[in-house]
């Protein structure tokens, strides 16, 4: 228990390490949110086109495409960004040199894989709620506010999940180098199938059914009912129920595909290699 | 071969362990050195690196790893250090194998790796030091301090809220030489700390380095710089091609290579001509040499001594001969030429 606390104690050094870094690289940074703020104004222009009536209520109260749409863009976006920063947090220490510099210090392998994200997983729910936030006022989406809460409380049961799937990434990546695409790929599929940008009843019966169990379809419902439905905590129960297990799952393969990962690079002399 | 002591104890368990690191190294007689390799193999592919390699280093002694490029020096420093494991033999620091390092062990070893890309280089030379102050589980405050402190060792306090990417190559060695000794380690291990330093940064770090030494850390510097040795490392253990071609004293390395080309300057050289040579050879007999040096000075003269003549009979003979001798300086210094020859397989 001492040696988990202080290990945890050292989680504040990697944020503070990457927000110095991420401040340094300013541009990055303000261009990220100019891009969020775009991709929200086109989804607008989309809704104009799109009917309301052919879309799914939620807590039995219609919806605009917008506001369908923007669950979908904050989920997907979490997912992208912290699936993809969690699975190369590792690599970029690798190619920065200064991976073995990290592993020399009597910190365990998992608390480096966590300091190399935890701003990440820090910074990305911020980011989505922000983001939420501003497209709600910025375009007059009634999102309920009694929803806030209890759609939070699925993106943080949601979180691990994704972790969990970055860190076997990650794994991946220090054994093939370039990993990024096999994830990639993933991560696409994942999307497509999941309603975050379209309702689930456009796609064939057989696809939306799979979908349906689609991790990211059971997050983005998990969030819309409480948000848009009002519909509370009552929608919530499901999409915790089934994220729970899966996250625990998603974060124990990670982890032992990440060890193994490490280990062998350790076994081979070729940690410091990219 | 004079390699130190080699010890045989095997891992120690957990008490043990504890027991050894939290005491000074080598305490008593029995106890291991603070730095064991003991036949060390590894290779990479087809290619061995390391090949039955042994080394032992004591407390307060510096250990200088030379060798030419490829001859395995970084990979034992990284043997040593638990980063990769060898394929035989162990590699033990403080009595514990390095493989399965311990996080006990690792606050007690410090690392300065070669190249300068394991800084981060988008924060200041301070906040480096502060963030691994904390991985080593210093409070912010206590890492803070510490961190001042070192700037101030390794005269970086001008620098220190300057992005470490700012600094110069001699710069960000000292800010790595800082960070190793962020736990006051009693191991170092430093692999090509000077190989990008001018002559005076190269002799303060080595200063630095004499002075963590002498206060009892135990020292491996793995060097290509064969002229730093002298008068710094205890020992030194040769490597070529990852085996060991040497190991002893600096003095026992000039020793096995004892230099055997000299350039003269002589005052009457030129006037001698062709009868210095004769003059040798009625004196210290016909295997000695003395001919014209090529460096376009007319004044200079390359003596090669035959194996049984030794320098002083030779100017001796030149001196009795009416030859003005104004200077001798070996044609390479004297470790060097043993530096070549034991790199190259001669001896």
């Amino acid at each position: 228990m001492t040696t988990l606390a202080g290990e945890l104690r050292k989680l504040p050094a990697f944020v503070r390490r990457d927000f110095l870094v991420a401040w340094s690289y300013r541009l990055p940074f303000v261009t990220d949110w100019i891009g969020l703020a775009f991709q929200a104004l086109m989804f607008y222009f989309v809704g104009l086109m799109v009917d309301p009536s052919k879309l799914p209520t939620f807590g039995g109260e219609p919806t605009t495409y917008l506001a369908f749409a923007a669950v979908g863009i904050a989920i997907s976006a979490f997912m992208t960004l912290a699936l993809g920063r969690v699975s190369v947090g590792i690599q970029q220490e690798q190619l920065a040199g200064t991976l073995e510099s990290l592993l020399m210090t009597p910190t365990s392998p998992a608390t480096v894989q966590l300091g190399a994200v935890v701003y990440d997983l820090i910074y990305i729910p911020i980011r989505t709620a922000v983001f939420l936030v501003v497209i709600a006022l910025a375009f007059g989406i009634d999102f309920y506010a009694s929803g806030l809460i209890p759609a939070l409380v699925v993106l943080v049961v949601f979180i691990p999940f994704v972790w969990g799937l970055g860190v076997a990434s990650a794994g991946a990546t220090l054994t093939f180098r370039r990993g990024s695409g096999i994830v990639g790929i993933a991560m696409t599929v994942l999307v497509l199938f999941s309603g975050a940008y379209y309702p689930l009843d456009l796609l064939p019966n057989w696809i939306a059914t799979l979908a349906e169990l689609n991790p990211i379809t059971i997050a983005v419902d998990g969030m819309r009912e409480p948000l848009l439905g009002g519909t509370g905590w009552d929608g919530v129960g499901r999409a915790v129920t089934i994220l729970l297990p899966l996250a625990a799952v998603s974060l124990a393969l990670g982890a032992v595909a990440f060890r193994a990962a490490l280990r062998r690079e350790r076994r081979q002399g070729t940690l410091g290699l990219y | 071969m004079t390699g130190g002591s080699v010890s045989s104890t095997s891992s120690a368990s957990t008490p043990a362990l504890r027991s050894q690191l939290s005491g000074s190294p080598r305490s008593s007689p029995a106890a291991p050195a603070a730095v064991e390799a003991i036949a060390v193999s590894r290779s990479f592919g087809p290619r061995r690196a390391l090949d039955d390699v042994s080394l032992a280093v004591d407390g307060g002694r510096i250990e200088a790893l030379l060798g030419p490029n490829g001859a395995g020096k970084t990979t034992l420093v990284r043997v040593l250090t638990g980063l990769v494991k060898p394929d035989a033999g162990a590699a033990r620091v403080l009595g514990v194998d390095t493989w399965d390092c311990p996080r006990e062990l690792r606050a007690r070893m410090g690392l300065v790796p070669s190249g300068d890309r394991s800084l981060y280089l988008r924060i200041s030379g301070l906040e480096n030091l502060i963030f691994f102050g904390r991985l080593h589980g210093m409070s912010k405050s206590e890492a803070v301090a510490r961190a001042w402190e070192l700037l101030e060792l390794v005269d970086l306090t001008d620098a220190a809220r300057l992005r470490s990417g700012f600094y110069s190559h001699g710069m960000q060695k000292r800010l790595s030489i800082a960070r190793a000794l962020l736990t006051d380690p009693s191991v170092l291990l430093i692999d090509e700390a000077t190989h990008d330093l001018d002559p005076e940064a190269a002799a303060r770090m080595r200063e630095l380095v004499r002075g963590l030494a002498d206060k009892g850390a135990a020292v491996v510097w793995a060097t290509q710089r064969i002229e730093e040795i002298r008068g710094f490392a205890d020992g030194v253990t040769l490597l070529r091609e990852g085996q060991a071609a040497f190991q002893g004293t600096v003095s026992q390395l000039i020793a096995v290579a004892a230099p055997r080309r000299y350039v003269l300057r002589l005052g009457n050289g030129r006037a001698a001509g062709h009868e210095l040579e004769a003059l040798l050879r009625a004196a210290v007999g016909g295997g000695t040499t003395i001919a014209a040096a090529d460096d376009g000075d007319p004044d200079d003269f390359v003596l090669h001594l035959a194996e049984d003549t030794v320098l002083g009979s030779a100017l001796a003979a030149l001196a009795a001969g009416g030859i003005e001798i104004l200077g001798c300086r070996e044609e390479v210094s004297e470790i060097e030429n043993a530096y070549l020859n034991l790199a190259r397989g001669e001896e």
